[in-house]
Parts: structure tokens; sequence; C-alpha cells
């Protein structure tokens, strides 16, 4: 008994990607130094799957370690920011993937969250990869044009399923997350 | 009965004081860290004079921006009975001691190292940087983020 439920344990976990968020680094911008305020660090840590956040100076940057195993949402630290006052500039969270293939402007259903990949070459991620959000209101606006450039479909503008991607079964209105690695 | 609200009241009242950023009127909290040479530095050495206090650290763009106009006050008021005391919340010494030198600072400067979490920042409930606070000869504040033609009018009332 034991020995078959080892075997659908291994069969499943090569079946189901997955991808669990450890840290994430996160730039901040604004009228007025994002660095000088307590406010985002405040905000951050409010959030209920944020361990800790600590100041990296030197990139002036947020270095944020996530709990194990919680529920990461990239929506959420966004609107974190934007309450402290300010915008996200550029976004990258640090994860463990299994077997999750990707390839170039395709989505990809990663535990439970869809990612449309774009500048991005065919692989298979295993292990601690990064990767780099570029939807609207994750990075600065220059840099979201040149990502935006990159595909046809019009999910990219709005960061939902639009007629493009449902037919590939992406209900209406999903969120769909666009990154790049 | 009211009198012993009162008393009960009292202590639990002087309890939050302590934790809150302190307002115009108030005493000034103690701040006792050490300066460059690793001396420590206590702002109640400077009872009898005008002192702004500076939170600043050498990261942060906008206080450095502001320390030609503090280096222009203080030269002009520095003989007549006012002091700067400046706290940085660097976490790197070096960092700080490059910035007091290329900013060319000579005035009291102490390290509260820690950055939002150095004891200091928690104490005064250090929100932002700069952040700033003057206060008169007996330690008590008289303005909050004082912009420099503030601190020139303080300066040219109570230093008569």
């Amino acid at each position: 008994m034991k020995k078959i439920l080892m075997i659908a344990v291994a069969v499943c976990s090569t079946l189901f990607a997955t991808a669990q968020f450890k840290t994430g680094t996160l730039q901040a911008a604004g009228l007025t130094c994002a660095m000088c305020t307590k406010a985002i660090n405040e905000t951050l840590k409010e959030l209920p799957f944020v361990q800790t956040v600590k100041a990296d100076i030197k990139n002036s940057q947020f270095v944020i370690q996530f709990k194990d195993g919680a529920n990461v949402d990239p929506d959420a630290l966004k609107k974190a920011v934007e309450d402290a006052g300010f915008s996200i500039a550029k976004l990258k969270l640090a994860a463990n993937f299994e077997n999750v293939k990707v390839d170039n402007d395709s989505h990809v259903k990663i535990a439970g969250k869809t990612y449309h990949f774009l500048d991005t070459r065919s692989q298979l991620l295993n292990g601690e990869k990064t990767i780099t959000f570029v939807d609207k209101n994750f990075v600065l606006v220059k840099d979201f044009k040149k990502y935006a450039a990159k595909t046809e479909m019009a999910c990219v503008q709005t960061g939902k399923a639009e007629t493009c991607c449902t037919k590939e079964g992406a209900k209406e209105n999903a969120r769909i997350y666009h990154v790049t690695i | 009965m009211n009198k012993k609200l009162l008393a009960l009241a009292l202590p639990l009242l002087a309890a939050v004081a302590v934790i809150a950023q302190p307002t115009v009127g108030e005493r000034a909290y103690e701040i006792s860290l050490p300066d460059v040479k690793g001396a420590i530095q206590k702002l109640s050495d400077h009872k009898g004079k005008v002192v702004l206090i500076d939170f600043w650290a050498s990261w942060c763009g906008p206080c450095r921006k502001a320390n030609p106009a503090l280096s222009a006050i203080y030269t002009k008021y520095k003989d007549k009975g006012f002091e700067i005391f400046g706290v940085s919340i660097d976490d790197e010494k070096k960092a700080w001691r490059k910035a007091i030198q290329a900013d060319g600072i000579s005035w009291k400067q102490v390290n509260g190292q820690g950055g939002w979490e150095a004891p200091v920042a928690l104490a005064w409930k250090l929100e932002q940087i700069p952040a700033s606070y003057l206060i008169d000869q007996q330690g008590r504040v008289i303005a909050i983020d004082p912009t420099k033609e503030d601190i020139e009018n303080h300066l040219k009332n109570l230093l008569k």
C-alpha cells in the first residue's frame, strides 16, 4: 500500500508542474526616495504571505522572504507598494520549480496561476529560478512597452484572459501574469 | 473616584507618550550614541543651546541635498548658541563617514546603526528621512521638519 502511494506521489509530481516562491526583490518608484520611507516596509510586512522585508540599500531594492508554503500573490505585492504611495519599478520572484515546461509567447499554468512567458526560450524549469514580472504597473512604462510588443495576444494589455486565451481553456477574465526568464 | 482613575490613567499615558513621535511643546527624548571616533555623545549635553536634531542616512538623496543649506546656517549661528545634532541610521559606518567627509559636515554626528529598526529610530517613531526637530534651550520641541527660513526665524528670536 505504501509502495503504491509512493509511486502515486512520484507520478503526480511529474505530471503536475509546481513552483514554490521563496524570495522576491522589488524596486519601487515614486516622486520621492522610496528607500527614505518606512511605509513600503510596513505595507509589505502586513501581507499574510510575507515573512521578512529587508532594505538592500546598495541596489535600492527591498528583499522579501516569503513564508514557507504560502500562497504568494504578486497583485497583493503591487497593491502594498501602491498603498505606500509608490509604484513597482521591478519585481523578481525566485521559486523552486519542478518540471515546468515554458515556451516563448505561451501560457503555462503553475501552482494554480497562469503565466504568460515573453522573450523566453523554450526550456524545462527545474530547481531555483527567478522570473521577472513585465505586466503593466509591475515595470517602468518603457519596459512594459518593450515587452508588450513581443506578443500579438491582447492579454498583455489587460493582464486578463481575452478571447485569444480562452480557446486554450483559460477562463475569460482570469488573471494572467506576464513574465520573462 | 476621579482621582483614582487619574492615578491609573497617568502611568498608561506616560507609557503611550514614550512610543510616539514627540510633538511641539514636548521634551525631546534623550539620544545617546557614538560619534565617528566611537565616543558617546548625548543630546542632553547641549542643553542651553538651540539644537536641530537631523535624522538622515548616507543613502538618502534628499537628506544629502539639504546639507549645504544646513552648513550655511550652522556657520552663521554656531558661535551664538546653536548646534546641529545629526543622527544617521546608516548600517554601514564606512558609508556614513564617507558622506560626512564628502558633504563637509562639521556639526555633531552620531550613528544609530540599524536603519528603521535602530533603537533610536524606534524610540522616535521615525517613519521617513529626512526628519528634523528644532529644540529650544530647555530641550523642548519648537518645530518639526522646519525649513531653513523657519530655523533662522527661531534662531533670531531665541538667540538674542
